[in-house]
């Protein structure tokens, strides 16, 4: 942990730097593609996060080869799974890997650390497609399409709960990371007849509702980086073919306390 | 005037995009597209080895068919800056 945060480059305020990548997609083949980029990360980021699509098939074998990239690189790093993480149902595995490996996976929860004197926290789900406002799937109809709508309620009522718990935490700088997108902006450049695939305006709702700083996602790899919420929280879509990087690099300055 | 090619084509390039989807391939970062009488593959991968396959599957899949391809590999370099959030 780096012992004081750095100070913004405009002078006075200080920053809390975060680096972000997903869809990186790794398998048994792939090992030491991201790992020269990772070691660099203790000189210019205070965490890395992991915005899912960390493996091809979601195995055990390939989450291996995630581990073995972020293993002791000196940040701590977190992470959610994505949808490929979860095709050979095998989620609670590749979450144990990554753990083993010092990785913080969440679904549902926050991750709170220190940077300096102040307190960061990230507040991770997957969450899941269905649409944005206007032109969205409803629950209505068969079982089966009304279950699809309610894992996109699910996801978001995750987010919005591990949002509710930085909030309760008092994190100087809160970060909200997911695997599919809560705006369209981000998606820019896909096909718009796959946005309802590609994220959910739920999961914007909940971030708008409880509040962050940045919202990082992954998961449209022809999208586009910028984008912002309703509420006006920036999005940014790291899926690595958009960011073209090992990682992408956000710093975000930390609010003055309040005299107490 | 421009060559088009035949409605079966269109079947064709929608069960090459299912075999990229599916259990062995897994690949749903691929755009494919009927250009005239020509396929064409865009999008990035994360390797070249991977880019490769996905090119060898299309051809396969579309044999007879003129497949192009502008599948790029995403920089594993880090950044050499940051963007200031204000």
């Amino acid at each position: 942990m780096r012992p004081s945060t750095p100070m913004s480059p405009g002078g006075g305020d200080h920053v809390v730097r975060v680096a972000a990548v997903g869809d990186i997609h790794l398998a048994p083949g792939c090992e030491g593609l991201l790992r020269p980029a990772f070691t660099k990360l203790p000189e210019c980021a205070d965490v890395l996060l992991l915005a899912g699509d960390l493996t091809r098939h979601g195995t055990v074998d390939e989450a291996r080869v995630v581990a073995e990239e972020v293993r002791d690189i000196g940040v701590p790093v977190v992470a959610v799974l994505g949808n490929h993480d979860y095709h050979s149902d095998q989620a609670d595995e590749v979450t144990r890997t990554l753990g083993s490996a010092g990785v913080n996976v969440l679904e549902g929860q926050s991750a709170v650390f220190s940077v300096g004197d102040h307190r960061v926290g990230v507040a991770g789900a997957k969450g899941f497609c269905g649409g944005f406002a206007g032109r969205s799937a409803g629950a209505f109809g068969e079982p089966e399409m009304r279950a699809w709508v309610r894992v996109a309620h699910v996801g978001a009522e995750r987010l919005g709960s591990a949002l509710e718990e930085l909030a309760s935490e008092r994190c100087d700088v809160r970060v909200a990371l997911t695997h599919f997108s809560p705006v369209p902006d981000t998606l820019a450049g896909e096909p718009v007849e796959i946005y309802p695939f590609l994220g959910s305006y739920l999961l914007a709702e909940a971030i708008d509702s409880v509040g962050a700083d940045l919202a990082v996602h992954g998961h449209a790899h022809l999208g586009t980086e910028h984008g912002t919420t309703a509420g006006g929280v920036r999005v940014r879509n790291v899926a690595q073919p958009v960011i073209d990087r090992a990682f992408a690099l956000y710093e975000l300055p930390v609010p003055a306390r309040e005299a107490a | 005037m421009t060559e088009h090619a035949s409605p079966e084509v269109e079947y064709r390039i929608a069960r090459l995009r299912e075999r990229l989807a599916g259990d062995d391939v897994a690949e749903l970062g691929v755009r494919i597209e009927l250009r005239g009488a020509t396929v064409l593959l865009t999008g990035s991968l994360a390797t070249a080895d991977r880019r490769d396959e996905i090119l060898r599957l299309a051809r396969e899949e579309l044999d007879g068919i003129v497949v192009r391809a502008d599948l790029t590999t995403p920089s594993a370099d880090a950044p050499d800056h940051g963007e200031q959030l204000s």
